[in-house]
């Protein structure tokens, strides 16, 4: 049964019951229904022959309804975030060449494609006998594409198919967790980070309910508040939110989290052991995968006592799931053996089959035995039990609370204000042990408000600066090339 | 010390942790309103308004600041305790 199949069983099975939970209204399965079949119908009249249509994602009914309207009638959703800047979203219509965008009210609006308002009134129901399974789905179609950060200054395209997610959905369901119509999901995620799609898919698939995260206030409150006050039962999780959590472990007691997964960034197991007594009935996950292998595609079960694999402190990333194969190679890109370091490359029913741009997808694919492998950048080993362990990363990619961040796209925008200065992006630790970006500029001339301000313009708020540093040169490597690790040295004790 | 004072000794440690000499923050502030007033940042400012006043918050009292008057509100209370 496809992910399409069980949704639409869900709605008829469930119909009464609720779908979401977002700033405490709750939805039924029903409403649902009705709401995604007035935007399929509103697309029907306006733009029928349209496969990728843009969405506003805004914490409201009709973005996710938005989303399951085009998954039921086999399209293709491009999610695009209200707060980014608006240089970005252009690049981002342009590259997916998209021609409709939906989002909710008429406040955002891009003067290059058709907008369509999904605001839904009782009134513009669709039809009372709408018969979901009219649309035939072309596995093969694209269910998705997010945008990454690009190491050259331009977001990068990852296009994922209904055959890819529904591989995701097979392999997931074959963990087998225990989960029903009353589990309750959390879902913290933007809607552009594909962590979103497990959160409010998997509960769709069984009847369950999805509790979103307010886009108000602090996120690290906002997801202590829905797990505490709806009592949810299955919470997927970036490891930072422990990190923010940490020093109010002792106040936390939640029963009723039966499963208490994380992805998105290294998992550290002193954290993790701490994170146990607050989840007395929960089993701990520590799961991976990047976006080009759809949402996660290796498990590890973290057992509660003290065979735990770690490296460095950081806690197995585990095994493949159904379908999927992990190897690691050198850089001539040779299958290494077990226990050597090197580079972790997937393959597999999960993984796209390339980027939106072909350039891109020759550097980061290639050929093994016949199989097309996608080499992730990340540094792993297989241990003993077989379990892949992390080790950090061949290139310049960090993570910044779970988003992915190319530091060298920072550069990329850095270096068009500070030259003929040379500029660098680095990760430090804060105090709380949370990774933060900092600028370092090579020389004195003070820059701060105008690099702020072209940031600003080009990124999204997680990838600006959090601090910007002046040097008078920058020191070197062995190699003669800047040395940034110093640099962290030298700004992490300033 | 009243609310008035708690705002301004506040406003201080918000604008050397934000880098923001010449930040003003009233009670109706909010993270939505000020620059640089995150997640990753929000930890660091409640750590230092902590040491500041010699207060400690509880988890269920940070989740309710929706905005620096309720947190100077909550100062206000745990100093005059």
């Amino acid at each position: 049964m496809t992910f399409i199949n069980k949704i639409i069983s869900a709605f008829g099975q469930y119909s009464g019951r609720n779908a979401f939970c977002i700033e405490d209204t709750f939805y039924t399965y029903g409403d649902l229904l009705s709401i995604s079949a007035s935007i399929i119908s509103k697309i029907e009249n306006t733009c029928p022959g349209e496969q990728r249509i843009g969405i506003v994602v805004t914490d409201c009914i009709e973005t996710y309804a938005s989303i399951i309207a085009l998954l039921l009638s086999g399209r293709t959703y491009i999610p695009i975030h209200p707060h980014h800047p608006a240089d970005r979203t252009q690049q981002i219509i342009d590259q997916a060449e998209l021609k409709v965008i939906l989002a909710k009210g008429t406040d955002v609006q891009f003067s290059s494609v058709q907008n369509i308002d999904s605001t839904y009134t009782p009134s513009t129901t669709g039809p009372a006998s709408y018969n979901l399974s009219q649309y035939p789905i072309n596995l093969q179609q694209n269910a998705y594409i997010l945008f990454t950060s690009g190491s050259t200054g331009i977001p990068k395209g990852v296009p994922i198919t209904y055959n890819n997610l529904n591989s995701f959905v097979d392999a997931f369901f074959a963990l087998g967790y225990n989960i029903n119509e009353n589990a309750r999901f959390l879902q913290m995620f933007d809607l552009t980070f594909d962590l979103s799609v497990m959160s409010y898919l998997i509960p769709l698939c069984v009847g369950g309910c999805v509790y979103t995260i307010s886009f108000k206030g602090m996120k690290f409150t906002n997801v202590y508040s829905v797990l505490e006050d709806h009592n949810i039962t299955f919470a997927l999780m970036v490891p930072s939110i422990l990190a923010n959590l940490r020093q109010y472990f002792q106040e936390i007691d939640l029963p009723e989290l039966k499963y208490s997964l994380f992805c998105g960034e290294a998992l550290n197991a002193d954290i993790t052991n701490e994170w146990r007594r607050c989840i007395p009935n929960a089993a701990i996950e520590n799961v991976y995968g990047p976006t080009e292998a759809t949402i996660f595609c290796l498990t590890y079960p973290v057992p509660a006592d003290d065979s735990v694999s770690t490296y460095n402190g950081i806690i197995s990333i585990g095994k493949e799931m159904q379908g999927m194969e992990a190897i690691v190679v050198n850089s001539d890109l040779q299958q290494l053996p077990d226990g050597e370091k090197g580079e972790l490359c997937l393959y597999g029913p999960q993984l796209t089959s390339g980027y939106l741009d072909e350039q891109k997808s020759r550097e980061a694919f290639f050929e093994l035995n016949g199989k097309k492998y996608y080499k992730t950048g990340d540094i792993a080993y297989r241990n003993e039990q077989g379990d892949f362990m992390y080790s950090g990363r061949v290139d310049s990619q960090v993570k910044i609370q779970g988003y992915r961040v190319e530091l060298s796209e920072i550069e990329f925008h850095l270096r068009q204000v500070a030259e003929p200065a040379n500029a660098v992006a680095i990760t430090i630790n804060n105090k709380n042990g949370l990774a933060e970006i900092h600028a370092v500029i090579e020389g004195t001339t003070n820059i701060t408000e105008t690099l702020l301000n072209k940031l600003e313009q080009k990124v999204p708020a997680y990838m600006i600066p959090t601090e910007v540093h002046y040097i008078a040169t920058f020191p070197l490597n062995t190699n003669g090339k800047t040395d940034r690790k110093e640099l962290a040295k030298i700004f992490q004790q300033s | 010390m009243d609310e008035q004072q708690i705002l301004q000794q506040v406003n201080t440690i918000f604008s050397r942790v934000l880098k923001q000499p010449n930040l003003s923050l009233t009670p109706a502030s909010t993270a939505n309103d000020v620059t640089g007033w995150t997640s990753l940042t929000h930890m660091i400012l409640i750590d230092d308004i902590e040491v500041h006043f010699k207060v400690k918050f509880k988890l269920n009292e940070i989740m309710k600041f929706s905005n620096v008057g309720e947190m100077i509100a909550c100062i206000h209370k745990k100093l005059n305790k």
